[in-house]
């Protein structure tokens, strides 16, 4: 609600400085984007991550991206666990970096796993966003970090936004709706 | 106190302050000039630009404010040059922003029209047709190595297990191909070759690779290729072989040539990013026109803030040169400005200061002349005060100017307060006044201005002589008024008036006393010798003649003694005694040769001792008690009042009596000797009361009283010491 009034007041004044008229995000944009699932299971020792996004673009990114605009999912993984007395111990705090990009000469939308390197391309644009939001096998700890028989909690969010641009760049798009972040899916996982 | 060391602070270090922000903002105009180059350099330096700008902006808000919170105080107060100020603000401000919105249109649209220049259709045009030809280009090379994949998997078709690998192997060194795959229906390796490396599994194929061998069709398609560049993927069924196998597919995957890989890449770049220049060409112009309008706001603060610095800069010395005037208007002729410049304000400012280095000089010469005239009047007045003389300065038209104590004292009049008033005002209630009043009216009628005459005043005193003399005050326009100086001369005349009667009474007694003796001896030894020879009746005459010679001789001897005791001056024999003693005493002496007289005292226990000569003293006493019963001689009811009172240092005798009083023209000349009503004086009574009186430093006068009779009213000090007091105030008289 704050963050609502305090982007039309940014919009006003960038309005009174002269800055090109501002399409506000629609109701229309308020589609799905939310992390639909996500769960983690031990395998050999390590805990993997496997999340299934809805990616509901707003419609500047969509524009943007069919302009030739990188888009860029970003995901936040943190766990935490229970203290007795005392407050709850981060112990995962990570991020990992998806680019989705269009190859004009190619005609592909090559989704690119910026941490490991490694992209895979895709014929169609909802196959690329389908491929985007099906993520798995990310490991988050060990059973060091993360012991089997312990409880902890775990929460996940994605951020798409429009990538590769200036940061003043991005400043100036603030208010065309560049960025895009989900609510924290929150879990508990019981031993 | 702190807050005007922190203003002072402040002014030491805004020059340096003001420097410093100078330089970034020309950093910073020529940063805005840099990111011309493109948006990734506008994207560096975009945000450093804006962060100067506001900054700057906000220190030029605060600094313009508070220069118009002074400016507009001032002009609230009426501030002299405020006004002026306020004009030269608007000219300076007008003529600095008016350029500059005019450069700010014309920029703004230049910067849009520029922007909107990056994305002509050519350009767009163009991008689509390499992107076409380097499309075209590798569909060549696509379609050639679809075609080798065909011929590869006809020669492959027959072949199973390990000739299959073996098989593989040797048609990627025949083949360009760095990876061959042979994979089942669904998707599963069977078998692969790849140049290089072979412990890396093959990654998997696309999905629509996998659904167009399904549809039993070859599947060729273009793939960014890990490390960059790109690569191209084909696919085809495996013919079924003689074994009866499940179907099989080759997938072959070939490298791009490096040349031709970059060449798509670069195309691929520019394309990509005029996609995205084209994304953000709203974006950029906004941010431009942004950056841009925050350096014009600046440039129009600065230019505002450069007007109201100037301004006041330009005003100060006419602010300082008003507020000098006024300080010159008020008096002050030792204002002194700073000359702020080498221009014509500082001629100005320096005329100014001449000025006014001259006005003070002219001002101490007046004040030296001025005190110089005080000075001289002061000493006027004191020569006036003490003068003896009355001098009564009057304008033409006979108001009174000035007049000094004597003129008050000689004329009874207090000339307090008079300055300004006509004379004949002043005059009314004061007969001397008065007097001199009509005298000076007749001459100044008669048109003399310069005149000298003595003037005879009666009073109820007797009378009184005046010299006056009157000249006009020379001016520039003719006479400017009239000095009258007068001075009483009635003492001084009786004095030579007694004096030549001194003289005259010495030379009688000389010269009538000497004859006197033998004219009796004469007369007296005639009667003797001739009495015995004449008869009866001759012998009768002759007694009766030469008795009659005798009594007339002795009568001649007692005025000549008179006469001499008149002029003969005896030692004074000053000492203290009892004046109500002597009063009493003289009175029943005088009480008991006359007893019908009835004396009344009055006597005032004060008054009774005296520092004086006794003798004198009785012989006054006897003078004016002398004259009292003569007065009194055959009238009924005779009375004579004694009064003595003591008042300061002064004693008042006064002696009345109830007889017919000093006629009229014998009472101006009463103490005149030989003037007297009575057959048988020899008027030299009161002429000798006066001389006592005076040879005792006081004063005596002589009137009739109310009730009738002659009233003499003396006043003599009560001690030496008065004494010689009123001698001295006389003598300085």
């Amino acid at each position: 609600m704050h963050s609502e009034r305090g982007r039309r007041w940014l919009i006003a004044i960038a309005a009174l400085l002269g800055a090109v008229p501002v399409p506000l995000a629609t109701a229309q944009e308020a589609e799905r984007f939310e992390v639909r699932n996500a769960y983690v299971e031990l395998v050999n020792g390590e805990w993997l991550l496997d999340v299934r996004l809805d990616l509901a673009l707003a419609e500047a990114a969509r524009q943007a991206f069919e302009q030739g605009v990188p888009l860029v999912l970003r995901l936040e993984i943190e766990a935490s666990m229970e203290r007795r007395l005392l407050p709850d111990e981060d112990v995962v705090s990570m991020g990992r970096r998806w680019q989705l990009a269009y190859d004009a000469i190619a005609e592909r939308y090559v989704v690119t796993d910026v941490k490991a390197g490694t992209h895979v391309s895709h014929a169609t644009q909802e196959e690329a966003f389908e491929a985007l939001g099906r993520i798995g096998g990310i490991v988050i700890a060990d059973t060091e970090t993360l012991p089997e028989g312990r409880r902890f909690d775990m929460r996940v969010r994605a951020t798409v936004e429009i990538g590769e641009l200036p940061a003043a760049v991005r400043m100036l798009l603030f208010w065309r709706g560049w960025s895009r972040t989900t609510e924290w899916y929150a879990w508990q996982v019981r031993p | 106190m702190v807050r005007l060391a922190g203003a002072a602070v402040i002014r030491r270090w805004f020059p340096f302050i003001a420097g410093a922000g100078i330089v970034i903002w020309v950093t910073a105009l020529v940063m805005l000039a840099l990111t011309a180059e493109g948006p990734q350099r506008f994207g560096e330096l975009y945000l450093a630009i804006l962060l100067i700008n506001v900054a700057g902006v906000v220190a030029l808000l605060f600094l313009i404010g508070g220069r118009l919170a002074d400016f507009v105080r001032d002009w609230r107060r009426h501030v002299p040059g405020s006004r002026l100020r306020g004009r030269t603000l608007l000219m300076f401000g007008g003529l600095a922003i008016a350029p500059l919105l005019l450069v700010f249109t014309f920029s703004v649209m230049f910067l849009t029209r520029g922007i909107d220049g990056w994305f002509h259709a050519e350009v767009r045009q163009g991008l689509t047709d390499a992107l076409g030809l380097s499309r075209a280009a590798l569909d060549l090379r696509m379609r050639e190595y679809l075609d080798r994949t065909l011929r590869m998997g006809a020669r492959l078709a027959g072949e199973s297990g390990a000739g299959l690998y073996f098989a593989l192997d040797e048609e990627l060194r025949r083949s360009d191909a760095e990876e061959l795959i042979v994979m089942s229906a669904g998707g599963q390796t069977l078998a692969y070759s790849r140049a290089g490396l072979q412990h890396a599994l093959p990654a998997p194929p696309p999905r629509e690779l996998l659904l167009q061998l399904r549809q039993g069709r070859p599947h060729v398609s273009l793939q960014p290729a890990p490390g960059g560049g790109y690569q191209v993927l084909a696919a085809t069924q495996l013919p079924a072989g003689a074994g009866s196998q499940s179907p099989r597919a080759l997938v072959a995957t070939y490298p791009v040539p490096q040349r031709l890989s970059d060449l798509a890449g670069t195309v691929q770049q520019a394309y990509q990013q005029y996609g995205q220049l084209s994304y953000l060409r709203e974006p950029l112009k906004a941010a431009f026109v942004l950056t841009l309008s925050l350096v014009l706001l600046m440039a129009l603060l600065a230019a505002v803030y450069g007007a109201l610095y100037f301004s006041e800069r330009l005003v100060r010395p006419v602010q300082d040169l008003i507020a000098g005037t006024r300080a010159v208007a008020k008096g002050d002729f030792d204002t002194r400005l700073l000359r702020p410049s080498h221009d014509e304000i500082g001629f100005l400012v320096t005329s100014f200061n001449d000025m006014t280095k001259k006005l003070a000089r002219a001002r101490e010469e007046t004040e030296r002349s001025r005190a110089a005239v005080e000075a001289e009047r002061a000493a006027l007045a004191v020569i006036l005060a003490r003068l003896t003389s009355g001098v009564i300065s009057l304008e033409p038209d006979l108001r009174v100017r000035v007049a000094n104590q004597a003129a008050g004292a000689i004329l009874g009049v207090d000339f307090e307060g008079a300055a300004g008033r006509p004379l004949a005002e002043i005059a009314a209630g004061h007969p001397l006044l008065a007097e001199l009043h009509e005298l000076l009216q007749r001459h100044v009628e008669s048109g003399e201005t310069e005149w000298r005459e003595q003037l005879t005043l009666r009073t109820e005193s007797g009378r009184r002589e005046l010299v006056c003399a009157c000249t006009a005050l020379p001016g520039d326009a003719g006479a400017q008024g009239l000095v009258l100086v007068f001075d009483e001369v009635t003492q001084l005349l009786q004095a030579q008036r007694q004096a030549a009667w001194g003289e005259v009474a010495r030379r009688l007694a000389h010269e009538i006393r000497n004859p006197l003796t033998p004219i009796q001896l004469s007369a007296e030894r005639m009667r003797r010798k001739l009495m015995r020879g004449l008869g009866a009746p001759e012998a009768e005459l002759l007694d009766r003649s030469t008795h009659t010679i005798v009594q007339q001789v002795e009568a001649m001897k007692q005025m000549v003694a008179a006469f001499s005791e008149y002029a003969k001056a005896p030692e004074m024999s000053i000492r203290e005694f009892d004046l109500s003693a002597l009063v009493r005493q003289v009175a029943d002496l005088y009480h008991a040769q006359d007893p019908r007289v009835a004396f009344g005292l009055s006597l005032d226990p004060k008054a009774s001792l005296l520092e004086a000569d006794p003798g004198r003293i009785r012989q006054l006493l006897n003078n004016l008690l002398t004259n009292s019963l003569e007065a009194l001689d055959g009238r009924e009811n005779p009375v004579i009042m004694i009064e003595t009172q003591r008042s300061g240092g002064q004693v008042s005798l006064v002696v009345v009596d109830n007889g017919p009083g000093f006629q009229g023209g014998l009472l101006e000349q009463a103490f005149d000797p030989y003037v007297t009503s009575k057959p048988k004086g020899t008027g030299l009574g009161l002429a000798i009361v006066r001389r006592i009186v005076e040879e005792h430093g006081g004063t005596v006068e002589v009137d009739n009283a109310p009730q009738g009779g002659a009233r003499v009213r003396i006043m003599l000090p009560a001690t030496a010491r008065e004494a010689r007091r009123a001698e001295a105030r006389r003598e300085k008289a």
